[in-house]
Parts: structure tokens; C-alpha cells; sequence
């Protein structure tokens, strides 16, 4: 049974920043409190590194004369992707639930939904049109990254403005929550509802887009210059 | 905002400023005639709270003014003369207590100046309500905060809670009584001022004896706005009085308050007691008008013709809408007395709304039709 | 939970996209027609409600009896790809002249983190099926409802007057936040209200 509907761009994103706001989107949900965000960066970031790994080994793209990927090879690449991304999640997710409860328990549902995070799944298919396996691997590592810097700030804004704390972890006798001064008797509680993350993500998205374009222009000065 | 000419498909836009054909006057006069129009029900409350209604009022108005002021020299287009700011600064610090910390109508009419407005393109583009945007935004935030009430100027033992939230916390308890709201209150210990009680009694006596009918304590104080409450909304004849004064000058049109008023009160009397186990026709229709934030919402916020449908039956559709979120929104809802959060819903509607009913033409609304 | 509960909840206290944050996907409402809006939403309601039902059966009487729950995510990740494409076959067979809007075949925009997300909350409650199937379509229509409010807010939008760097998708969340906002009316207090009177 030929999937033929699996065709089109939704999944591989030319544009990095495009593929980044988009991939936060499902993950927002946890950056109320920094700590959750820094747990489900690390899992994105482990997830993205090795479906891009695996992906580049196995399924490297058969590229025709003008360079056009075939139909039927991109849907069974993109169920192939699915299908890593899935069985890694759940793996990782099993781990996590035994030896690091508390992980899980912050993230709920939305672990396992990282199997259809649209940042996971574009870095694994640039991982089969990437030169070598080392490149499309170090593509991956660069998109984790970015992605952990955006949601854990995201979260620090939230979880500071909006609660008046920074949850981190517990070690020793640091009980893992830095109470902020002054904003910890009223914060802004809007921005800790499912609201203020999505206006939170527009901000920074807005954001990424004006320093997209800075290096863009900066990159084209520097061209036209030379 | 744009006018639509066409249902259906992809929406032609024409850039035409707000506000629409059929409203004379420019922009910016109809602004500060409302403004205007709200200048009473403020200068009440600046005389029943005092100094503090007047911080709470210049900081939300000087908030907005700030705000507005920091997109302008982004933009480069300066647009603080229309008056939309001021209008926006004021309806947020009538809509507040004026016990509530100052951070609050601060945080409020930033956010309803920099993000519900200016980040969709300034006046006329927004699609929310940006002053009851901002309320909302404070209620989720701070609703503890903003229930810290003063007392009014005269009224010394109402107990410190408007009759609203005193009328919810006696249902909250056992030992109330009574068919009627201000009956409830008197059950529940809640006394209203000497002022009050003298011309009650007095009414009472000289003029409905006659009839047969004796008002409770508690009439005169909220018909006249002397209780505790937010500083712009515990006046309701001083707000009808501005809004009747922009409706004789044409700069409101009266069906979306008209819809949104009486479809409150049909449903708040028929089905408002069910909810507290009083039974059918006992809401107190009455008592819930003249109680919280709605008269002012539904004359000054639910007729931004910016956040309001452009055709006359979905102005109707609106207002009715509005009535039902409002009804469901005061009685069950949690968030403040309700109304602003029905509002802003009501705003959420409002694009699907101009999409589903037919459009006026412009001639017609020339007229005065719409 | 009584079924007005499960559908106040799952259609508007616990909205997939506003207060669950799943689905916010620039496909649909970038692209967006309302009629493809409607296509879509209808498409999804019928997926999530087939899905829910589904994936409670997979869940109650094999993967719980066996042991297996941790099979969850890749099981039901294909579990709705599938039902995904079934339906589409059946609607193209049955439905004269279906034929996907370009770019909204259910399987681009069926699996999306919307539908897994509600599969995998229906199996890890303890409603029973005829339950987990009003959930999935309360899901959906709340679904509907909200992707149909903003595709019409982002029809009125003028874009040459909004700041540059919001255009598109970033002014899209900002609206989906203040939308948010404004559902934050029903929330667990409203709902246990209503339900108590």
C-alpha cells in the first residue's frame, strides 16, 4: 500500500527559522517552568541528532539529473522518517519514565508528540540531501541548539514574569527553585497560561525573523562588496 | 478597518480608515467625544474614591499615552492626536478598582496599546477590543489584586465589598435568604449607606405606601452609584448619560448596546436564579444592570465600530451574542464580574460574524440605516 | 464524566489549540481558504473522533492487557496516519467528485500534533469508548471552531500596516494568544458551575 498522499513541502523547510517556529510550537506547552524546557530541549535535541543520523546513513535521497527527488521515494522517506522519530521517542520516553521520572512528568504529552515535531522531522530529511552523514549530522546538532536556546528562553520569560521563579534542578540542598524578588509576590500570571506562550513564540518569532533578515542583508552587503 | 464588498472567497480589501461610512465627523472627534462622554461617570468616581481613583486613572491613561508614543517614534507616524490612546487609558482605569496597585493599570494599557493594537497596524486594524484586552489580561493576572476595593465617600459599613462580589459571597455561604439580590444582601448582614436608608425610608413612606410596594435598602445607593466598585462603572445614569449624548450625535449607533442589554436582562430574569437554587424569574435582572462593568461595556466598548461587525443584522447577531456570553459569563463564569471576558469572546466571533451576514450598501448606511 | 462535561471540557476548556497548544500549524491557516478551512475541519473532526475510538480499543484490550503500553507513541503515531488515509480513501470512493483541496490531503495535515495529542490524552485517561468518542469529537469541533476564527481574523487583517517583522505567522500566534485569552473564560471553575446547577 503506496502512500501517494505524502508528497509536498510541508515537512522539509528550506527556510531554518521557518522550521524552528514551527517546531516550537507544540513544545511551548512546557516552557512554564525553565526546568521542563531545558528537559525537553535535551530530549529534541537527542531525537534530532540521531533520526538525522539514521536517516543519512539508511535513506539517502536518489537524486535524479535535474535534481529533483522522486514522488514515491519522498513518501516512503517521509514514512521512513516517521517511523524513526516514533520508534525513538518512545525508546527515549520509556528510558526517561524509568530512571528519570520527574523529566516525563513535566513534559506529559507532549514527549512523545515530538515524533511529529516539525523541526525533528525537517532535520532528519536534510539529513539525506546533506553531502555527508558528518554534515547532515552537525545540521541537526545546529538546529537542537537553536531550539534549546529559543524555548529556554521562552521559558525564563515565562516562568520569571509570569510565576516570579526560576525552577532549575535540585542539587544538594538547592530545593531547584530561585525565587525572583519582587515578582514572586504578583507576578504576571497571564504569561504563564497557554496565552501569554503563544504570544510569547509570535515575539520571538517576530524576533527571529528581524535577525534572519539582518544576516541576510549583512550576507548580501558583504557579497555585493566584494 | 476595511470594508468588505464581497462575501465569500478571498476578502478584497480596501484601505479606508476606520471608522466606517455613516458616522460623521472625523476619527479623531469621535474619539474625544467619547472620552468626553465618559467624563462624568470618571469625575464621579474621582469624587467618591478620590486621590487614589486619580492615580489609577493617570497612570492608565499616561501608560497608553507612553506606549502610543514609543510606536510612533518607531513607525515615524504620530498618531496620538486621534485620541484613541487617552480613550484607551481611560476605559481600562474605569474599569479598575481604584484600591488596585498601580502596576496593574500600567500593565494593562501597555499591553492593550502594544500588543492588541499597535501590533496588528494602530487604530482601525486591531480585531479585539484593546481596553478590555488589557482588563482581561490584568484579571487573569492579578485578580486577587484587583479586588482590593476602597470605601466610597459616605459609605462607611458596606463591609468594604461592592454589592456584586458581597451579593456572590453570601450565595457562597448557608445562611442567606431571599427571592430578590437586595433582599439576599440583607440576609447576609450587608448594609448599604445612611443616605440610602434615609430616602428608602422616606420613599418608602410618603410616596409607594400608597401603592403598596415598599423598596429595599440598597435602591437608591446602587440607582445613584453610591457604593464601592470599580471608579467609572458604579455610576449608571451618568453613563447613560454620555452614551445617550454620542447616540443623539450619531457617533454610536444603538443596536449592538440595545441587543446586548436586553437580551442580558431577558435571560438574567429568567434564568439567573437557577444558578443559586432561587428558581425561574428570580435573577435580578435589575440588580445585575445597574452591578458591575456592564452598562459601560455595552455602550462604550461593545460599540467600537473597529471591533464590531460592519452590516446591521450582524450588529444584531452581535449584541444578542454579547447578552448570552454576558449572562453565561456573570452567573457561572469566575473571572471578575464577567463582562469584560465576554466582551473580548464576543470580539472573537466578530470576523466570522462579517463573513456570514450580508453587508449594507454604503448609500443606505449614508442614511443612517446602519 | 457526563457527556455535556466531556464536550465542554474537550471542545472549549481544554481547546487542542488554545489551551493545549497542539495544532498551531501555519499550513492550514497560511494557505487558508475557509472552504478549505471547513475541509480541513471537518476532515480532522472525523479523524480525531475515528482515532479516539480507535486508539482506546488498541489501548484497553491489547497494549494495557499485554503490557505494552510503552509501544504508545509509534503505535498510534501510525495508528492515525492510517485511519488518516482510510478515510480519505473512503470519502474519494464514496463521495462523488471528493478530490483534496492542493496541499490539505490528510495525510500532510492529518498528522499533526493535534490528532496525536488527542489520541494519546484519550488512552492514557480512564473514559470508556463510547466516551473517548465524544472526546474526539468534541476535540475536533473545537478544533474547527478555532482554525475557522482565526482564518476569518487573518482575512481582515491589513498586512501593509502591520510592523514588518510580525507579518505572517508571528501576528497568527499573536492572535491564537489573545484568543487564548479569551477563552481562558472557560476554565475548570466555569465548567464545574455549570455542571453543578
Amino acid at each position: 500500500m503506496k502512500p501517494q498522499g505524502i508528497t509536498g513541502g510541508s515537512f522539509l523547510f528550506e527556510n531554518p527559522a521557518t522550521a524552528l517556529v514551527m517546531g516550537l510550537c507544540p513544545a511551548i506547552a512546557v516552557t512554564t517552568r525553565v526546568m521542563d524546557a531545558l528537559w525537553m530541549s535535551a530530549f529534541v535535541l537527542v531525537v534530532l541528532v540521531l533520526s538525522a543520523l539514521f536517516m543519512a546513513l539508511i535513506a539517502r535521497a536518489r537524486v535524479s539529473e535535474s535534481g529533483e527527488v522522486q514522488a514515491a521515494t519522498l513518501g516512503r522517506q517521509r514514512l521512513g522518517a516517521l517511523l524513526i522519530t516514533a520508534t525513538l521517542t518512545g525508546s527515549i520516553e520509556v528510558l526517561l519514565t524509568a530512571y528519570i521520572p520527574e523529566a516525563i512528568a513535566g513534559m506529559g504529552i507532549y514527549a512523545p508528540l515530538i515524533a511529529v515535531n516539525c523541526l525533528v522531522l525537517s532535520g532528519a530529511e536534510r539529513a539525506t540531501r546533506a553531502e555527508t552523514v558528518a554534515n547532515g549530522v552537525a545540521d541537526a546538532v545546529a538546529s537542537g541548539f537553536g531550539f534549546a536556546c529559543c524555548l529556554v528562553l521562552i521559558a525564563l520569560v515565562r516562568e520569571v514574569l509570569g510565576a516570579g521563579t526560576i525552577t532549575l534542578f535540585p542539587v544538594g540542598s538547592f530545593g531547584g527553585t530561585i525565587a525572583v524578588p519582587g515578582l514572586s509576590c504578583d507576578p504576571i500570571r497571564a504569561l504563564g497560561l497557554a496565552g501569554g506562550g503563544l504570544l510569547c513564540l509570535g515575539y520571538l518569532a517576530a524576533a527571529l525573523r528581524s535577525l534572519q533578515t539582518r544576516r541576510a542583508n549583512a550576507m548580501a552587503g558583504k557579497a555585493g562588496v566584494q | 478597518m476595511a470594508e468588505r464588498p464581497e462575501q465569500g472567497g478571498h476578502a478584497a480589501l480596501i484601505v479606508a480608515p476606520a471608522p466606517h461610512v455613516g458616522i460623521p465627523g472625523s476619527t479623531a472627534g469621535m474619539t474625544w467625544s467619547v472620552v468626553g462622554a465618559l467624563a462624568p461617570a470618571a469625575a464621579w468616581g474621582i469624587f467618591m474614591f478620590g486621590a487614589a481613583a486619580v492615580f489609577v486613572l493617570v497612570v492608565s491613561v499616561g501608560t497608553a499615552v507612553l506606549a502610543e508614543l514609543l510606536c510612533c517614534l518607531v513607525s515615524g507616524r504620530m498618531t496620538l492626536s486621534d485620541g484613541s490612546a487617552v480613550l484607551t487609558g481611560l476605559v481600562i482605569g474605569l474599569l479598575l478598582s481604584a484600591g488596585c496597585p498601580l502596576y496593574v493599570p500600567a500593565a494593562a494599557a501597555a499591553f492593550a496599546i502594544l500588543v492588541v493594537k499597535q501590533s496588528f497596524g494602530g487604530l482601525g486594524r486591531n480585531w479585539m477590543n484593546p481596553a478590555l484586552a488589557g482588563v482581561v489580561f490584568a484579571q487573569l493576572s492579578w485578580g486577587a489584586s484587583m479586588a482590593r476595593w476602597l470605601p466610597a465617600r459616605g459609605v462607611a459599613e458596606s463591609g468594604g465589598l461592592p454589592p456584586l462580589d458581597a451579593l456572590r459571597a453570601a450565595f457562597s455561604t448557608t445562611g442567606w435568604s431571599g427571592r430578590t439580590p437586595l433582599a439576599v444582601l440583607a440576609s447576609s448582614g450587608y448594609t448599604f449607606s445612611g443616605l440610602d436608608a434615609t430616602v428608602v425610608q422616606w420613599v418608602n413612606a410618603h410616596v409607594l405606601s400608597i401603592v403598596g410596594v415598599s423598596l429595599r435598602p440598597g435602591f437608591f445607593d446602587l440607582l445613584v452609584g453610591h457604593v464601592t466598585g470599580a471608579i467609572g462603572t458604579i455610576c449608571v445614569p451618568l453613563l447613560v448619560l454620555g452614551a445617550v449624548a454620542l447616540l443623539r450625535r450619531g457617533v454610536m449607533r444603538w443596536q449592538v448596546p440595545v441587543a446586548f442589554l436586553s437580551s442580558f436582562v431577558v435571560l438574567a430574569f429568567l434564568f439567573g436564579g437557577l444558578s443559586t437554587g432561587q428558581g425561574w424569574f428570580a435573577g435580578g435582572a435589575g440588580f445585575q444592570l445597574f452591578s458591575g462593568s456592564l452598562v459601560l461595556t455595552a455602550f462604550f466598548a461593545a460599540t467600537d465600530p473597529v471591533t464590531s461587525p460592519l452590516g446591521l443584522r450582524g450588529r444584531w447577531v452581535y449584541g444578542i451574542g454579547l447578552g448570552v456570553l454576558a449572562f453565561v459569563m456573570r452567573f457561572y463564569g469566575s473571572l471578575g464580574d464577567g463582562i469584560p471576558v465576554a466582551l473580548v469572546m464576543g470580539n472573537c466571533f466578530v470576523p466570522l460574524i462579517d463573513r456570514a451576514t450580508p453587508r449594507r450598501q454604503p448609500e443606505n448606511a449614508r442614511k443612517g440605516v446602519a | 464524566m457526563s457527556w455535556v462535561a466531556i464536550i465542554v471540557t474537550f471542545a472549549l476548556v481544554d481547546n487542542a489549540i488554545l489551551a493545549r497548544l497542539l495544532g498551531v500549524c501555519p499550513d492550514i491557516t497560511e494557505q487558508g481558504r475557509m472552504k478549505g478551512a471547513v475541509q480541513i475541519g471537518i476532515a480532522m473532526t472525523i479523524l480525531m473522533t475515528v482515532s479516539s475510538i480507535g486508539a482506546w480499543a488498541v489501548e484497553d484490550f491489547i497494549l494495557a492487557p499485554l503490557g505494552l503500553s510503552f509501544l504508545q507513541t509509534p503505535l498510534f503515531l501510525f495508528l492515525v496516519l492510517g485511519v488518516g488515509f482510510l478515510l480519505e480513501l473512503l470519502a474519494t470512493r464514496v463521495i462523488p467528485g471528493f478530490a483534496p483541496a492542493p496541499g490539505f490531503s490528510m495525510a500532510e495535515v492529518g498528522i499533526n500534533s493535534a490528532s496525536l495529542g488527542i489520541v494519546l490524552v484519550v488512552a492514557r485517561s480512564d473514559m470508556t469508548g463510547a466516551e473517548s468518542l465524544v472526546a474526539g469529537f468534541a476535540t475536533g469541533v473545537g478544533y474547527f471552531l478555532v482554525t475557522a476564527m482565526m482564518i476569518a481574523i487573518r482575512e481582515r487583517l491589513e498586512v501593509e500596516q502591520v510592523p514588518r517583522f510580525l507579518r505572517g505567522f508571528p501576528l497568527h500566534l499573536i492572535s491564537a494568544g489573545l484568543l487564548a485569552y479569551a477563552f481562558m473564560a472557560f476554565d475548570r471553575a466555569f465548567l464545574a458551575r455549570i455542571l453543578g446547577s
